[in-house]
């Protein structure tokens, strides 16, 4: 498996969508150096004017799905528009381990990179240790689900990140903020419940408008594993170009 | 090795469809030790048959057994096993030493360093395994390829159109190397368009027509039924008039016309006496053969005279 993942690690780091996916988890932070820079106002990171844009809008609702999404497509997608997946599925190695090898891949570059899109831009607004820490493990949360999802969109189709997309825009961008009860069929909305349940004061912003933290973790947890299950019956039962 | 009475590779009545389209049509047959080249033209289903073979696609119908065992989601047989698809593609970041050796320790080589330079040495690239794949021509990637398919010693080697880009002396490396590999008892199945490719490699052929399997057996009695089908030639020389008065003669040769651009149409019913006697004539004619070539739409048309036949 150690072998799979350097490659993956390799696939995933050598494309130009790193530099792309570097700027993009910068924006945050450069956003608030810039609203510093011109604005006399006093930000701290209780405010809802940055909890809500910020936290919930920018950082949970696209940083994390958007890089998630793009280094997760192309684990698979990568071998599929390359039409070198058999290299892999053609050696004594079990479906389970090319899986969660190519899951770690992406895992590896985009915690790191999403917890530090949310923890620097948080501390730049003043947010002291428990809430860096809380955003910290909830975001690791976010991406782990995330990464599970389109890693198996990226077996299913050469389209993922398009697909991928809209899934983020339409349903977790805007469905989960305005239909009551997507928040429990979305990742945004699990991640802002951990968030909440982790830390409840540092995060008040979002009381009474997301799910209860049980069913944010129960529903973390399912996410993964199911779409790690989907992933490895995708990878046993296709056809490989 | 297998034992010498049972089939390394077994294929019971497969067909593959996608949709209407049948791209392999009931085809049954057995290979052992030895190399087999899997012929047809482009589209005869040839890829699809070898990827339910290698396991890579699950036949609509029928079944497949290398060494007893089904190829499809069964790692562990994969030790057993060396394919080389007829896509070219390589990660093009690794060296040609790192793709070999990373082949070699997935494959559970232990001495996977040992193998790796052993390997490349039987390819001839040991100078330029240190090179990005990406800077190597197509002929130096095949045969890259071909050693991490050869690195873990694999009892059965399934190569699809392994001489695609290779040059005529990389060519003849390669059949030695291949004839090499079936004399240590390896069951080799290497599949081609191309008839002179496999002409004096395999053992045994099987011919794919239309996804159907059209005629299989001994190479040289497929060849003569091959060489008794009429053809029609059509040959540029430095004087197509006298070209044409020589070949008239030749008790092969069925009609002989002068074409619009300089050349000499004919209709041979015996293509290889054909192409002896050419060389032959414009020797003694002091003629200039500037191009000799099938107007059969080549492949095509001989299978179908075999499949008609």
């Amino acid at each position: 498996m150690a072998e799979i993942f350097r490659l993956s690690l390799r696939q995933i780091l050598g494309r130009w969508r790193v530099l792309v996916i570097l700027l993009l988890a910068a924006l945050p932070s450069l956003l608030i150096l810039l609203i510093k820079l011109l604005s006399e106002a006093q930000f701290t990171f209780a405010d809802d004017d940055i909890i809500n844009p910020i936290i919930d809008g920018m950082i949970v609702g696209g940083i994390l799905p958007i890089v998630t999404m793009a280094l997760a497509t192309a684990a698979f997608g990568n071998e599929l528009e390359d039409k070198t997946l058999y290299y892999l599925v053609l050696k004594p190695v079990s479906r389970v381990s090319i899986v969660l090898a190519k899951l770690l891949a992406t895992l590896v570059v985009a915690v790191p990179l999403v917890m530090a899109s949310g923890v620097v831009a948080s501390a730049l607004v003043g947010a002291e240790t428990r809430p860096l820490g809380t955003l910290a493990l909830a975001l690791a949360a976010g991406v782990a689900a995330y990464a599970a999802i389109f890693t198996f969109a990226g077996l299913l189709t050469p389209r993922a990140l398009a697909y991928g997309l809209v899934y983020v825009l339409v349903w977790e961008g805007l469905l989960s903020t305005i239909v009551s009860g997507v928040g429990y069929l979305s990742v945004r909305g699990y991640t802002l419940a951990l968030l909440h349940g982790m830390d409840e004061e540092s995060f008040a912003a979002f009381t009474g408008r997301v799910i209860e933290f049980p069913a944010a973790i129960v529903g973390t947890g399912v996410v993964i594993v199911a779409f790690f299950l989907l992933a490895l019956y995708r990878l046993r039962t296709m056809d490989v170009p | 090795m297998n034992s010498p009475n049972v089939p390394v590779i077994a294929v019971e009545s497969i067909s593959k469809w996608y949709g209407s389209v049948v791209a392999v049509n009931d085809v049954s047959l057995e290979i052992g030790p030895g190399i087999t080249g899997l012929l047809g033209p482009n589209g005869a289903g040839k890829t699809t048959l070898l990827k339910m073979v290698e396991g890579l696609a699950a036949p609509s119908d029928g079944a497949v057994t290398i060494f007893g065992e089904t190829p499809r989601n069964n790692p562990a047989l994969h030790r057993r096993v060396g394919v080389m698809s007829e896509h070219e593609a390589v990660y093009g970041f690794q060296t040609g030493k790192q793709f070999v050796e990373w082949s070699a320790k997935l494959h559970g080589v232990t001495a996977s360093a040992e193998a790796t330079a052993c390997a490349i040495e039987r390819v001839g690239l040991a100078d330029a395994q240190n090179r990005p794949l990406g800077t190597y021509s197509r002929g130096m990637r095949q045969r890259m390829r071909l050693a991490a398919t050869i690195v873990h010693e694999p009892e059965a080697i399934i190569l699809d159109e392994p001489l695609n880009g290779t040059d005529p002396r990389q060519r003849i490396e390669f059949h030695d190397l291949m004839r090499h590999l079936a004399d240590e008892g390896r069951t080799i199945l290497i599949s081609s368009h191309i008839l002179e490719e496999v002409e004096t490699l395999a053992d045994r052929i099987l011919l794919m027509v239309s996804g159907k399997l059209a005629a299989s057996g001994d190479y040289r009695a497929i060849r003569a039924k091959l060489d008794e089908q009429p053809y029609t030639v059509r040959i540029v020389s430095s004087d197509p008039r006298r070209l044409a008065a020589a070949l008239v003669v030749l008790d092969s040769i069925a009609s002989v016309s002068l074409g619009a651009e300089n050349d000499v149409i004919v209709l041979s019913t015996n293509v290889a006496v054909l192409q002896r006697s050419l060389s032959r004539i414009a020797q003694g004619h002091n003629l200039r053969l500037e191009r000799v070539e099938p107007l059969d739409d080549s492949l095509e048309s001989v299978f179908s005279y075999i499949v008609e036949g």
